[in-house]
C-alpha cells in the first residue's frame, strides 16, 4: 500500500498529530473555561459551520493518524497473514465505523 | 566472582540452561576485562563457546548480552559488573552454541544497505577529494565495527529481522548517503522509502544506549529521514 507507506505515512502521522494535538488542547480549554451548560447550547456550538468544519477535519485526521498507528502496530507484532488480515479488517472497520458515526453526529448538529 | 552463563549445544541439549562459574579473588587482576575472565572460565570448561578475536574493541566479535545489556566483553571492565555476572547470547538472534549467535541475517541486511561508494564519474588521477567540511559529515558514522550490539538490542529488528534493516545497516546507509563523493543518494533514499526497511524504527534509542563505540544510530536514522524529506520537498 504505497499510498500510506514509508515516508508519506511517517510524515502524515506527524502532521495529523500536530492538528489533533492543537484541536485537543483548544477543545479542553473551551470545556474548562466556557463549557456549554446544556444540550441545546452544545448543539449550537457544534452546529456552527466553523466548529463543524474544524471538527470534521479533526475526525478525518484522527482517523488517518489512528489507521497509520494501527497499521504500524500490526506490522510490528502480528506476523501471521490470517491474523493480520483479521486485525486489519476489525480494526480498520472499527475505525471507519466510528469515523462515520462522528461525521453523522456533526451533520445532525449542523442540520439542527 | 560468580558468573551465570547461558549454555546451549544443539547437538546434545533440548533446552538451554544457565551454568554457574566462579573465579577466585586471586584469579582476578586489576583492570581485567570480561573477556579475560571468559578466557579463564574456558580453562575450567573448554566446551564454553564464545567468539573473540582482536580483544581490543575493534573486530566486534565478542558482542553478547552482559547483565541484560548488549556490549563487547573485551572492553567491559570486570570491576564495573555486578555479580553474579549474567551472560547471554544476543537477544533476537538464533543461537549456534552458548554465546555464539548466527549473524547471517545481520550481514544480509548490511549488504542490502549497499555499503560501498557509488561513483561512476571518471576516476581522477590521484583520489576523489572531499572538503574537510564534507569529510566531517562522516564522523560518527564510519567508526562502526559491525559488532551487532545495536541491532540485537532493537525490538523492531527482533520482530521483523528479515524486513527492517536494523540500526547497524541503517548507520551504514547514512554513512554513504552523507558521503559527498557518492552519486547514488537518490537511489539509496528511494530504496529505503517503504514501510519496512527504515520506517520500522520507532526511535526508542536502545541502539544508541548500547553502542560500545559511542555512536548514535538513532540520530543517523533521523538524518536519513530528514534528507529524504528535504529531497522530496
Amino acid at each position: 500500500m504505497k499510498l500510506l507507506s514509508g515516508q508519506r505515512a511517517w510524515l502524515l502521522q506527524r502532521i495529523t498529530a500536530v492538528y489533533v494535538g492543537v484541536y485537543v488542547v483548544l477543545a479542553l480549554g473551551f470545556f474548562v473555561l466556557a463549557a456549554p451548560p446544556d444540550h441545546a447550547a452544545w448543539q449550537a456550538v457544534m452546529g456552527h459551520p466553523v466548529v463543524g468544519l474544524v471538527t470534521a477535519v479533526f475526525v478525518l485526521l484522527l482517523w488517518l493518524h489512528a489507521w497509520i498507528g494501527l497499521r504500524d502496530v500490526v506490522m510490528d507484532y502480528v506476523h501471521a497473514p490470517g491474523a493480520r488480515l483479521v486485525v486489519f479488517v476489525l480494526g480498520g472497520g472499527g475505525l471507519l465505523l466510528t469515523g462515520l458515526w462522528a461525521f453523522f453526529i456533526l451533520i445532525r448538529a449542523g442540520l439542527a | 566472582m560468580e558468573f551465570s552463563i547461558y549454555r546451549f549445544n544443539p547437538e546434545t541439549d533440548t533446552l538451554p540452561k544457565m551454568q554457574r562459574f566462579t573465579l577466585t579473588d586471586d584469579q582476578i587482576e586489576p583492570g581485567m576485562m570480561l573477556l579475560d575472565a571468559l578466557l579463564l572460565l574456558k580453562e575450567q570448561d573448554d566446551s564454553l563457546g564464545f567468539r573473540r578475536s582482536c580483544q581490543h574493541g575493534v573486530c566486534g566479535s565478542d558482542g553478547m548480552n552482559i547483565n541484560g545489556v548488549n556490549g563487547l566483553a573485551c572492553i567491559t571492565p570486570l570491576a564495573d559488573l555486578e555479580a553474579p555476572v549474567t551472560l547471554r547470547p544476543f537477544p533476537g538472534m538464533p543461537v549456534i552454541r552458548d554465546l555464539i549467535v548466527d549473524m547471517d541475517n545481520f550481514w544480509d541486511q548490511y549488504r542490502r544497505a549497499e555499503p560501498w561508494l557509488v561513483n561512476d564519474s571518471p576516476e581522477p588521477e590521484v583520489e576523489r577529494k572531499q572538503s574537510p567540511q564534507d569529510r566531517d559529515q562522516l564522523d560518527g558514522l564510519y567508526e562502526c565495527i559491525l559488532c551487532g550490539c545495536c541491532s540485537a538490542a532493537c525490538p523492531s529488528y527482533w520482530w521483523n529481522p528479515d524486513k527492517f534493516l536494523g540500526p547497524a545497516a541503517l548507520l551504514q546507509a547514512a554513512r554513504f548517503i552523507q558521503d559527498s563523493r557518492d552519486e547514488a543518494t537518490d537511489h539509496r533514499l528511494a530504496e529505503l522509502d517503504d514501510a519496512w526497511k527504515l520506517y520500522r524504527c520507532h526511535t526508542i534509542m536502545n541502539c544508541t544506549q548500547v553502542c560500545p563505540k559511542g555512536l548514535n544510530p538513532s540520530r543517523a536514522i533521523s538524518d536519513i529521514r530528514r534528507t529524504m524529506l528535504k529531497k522530496s520537498l
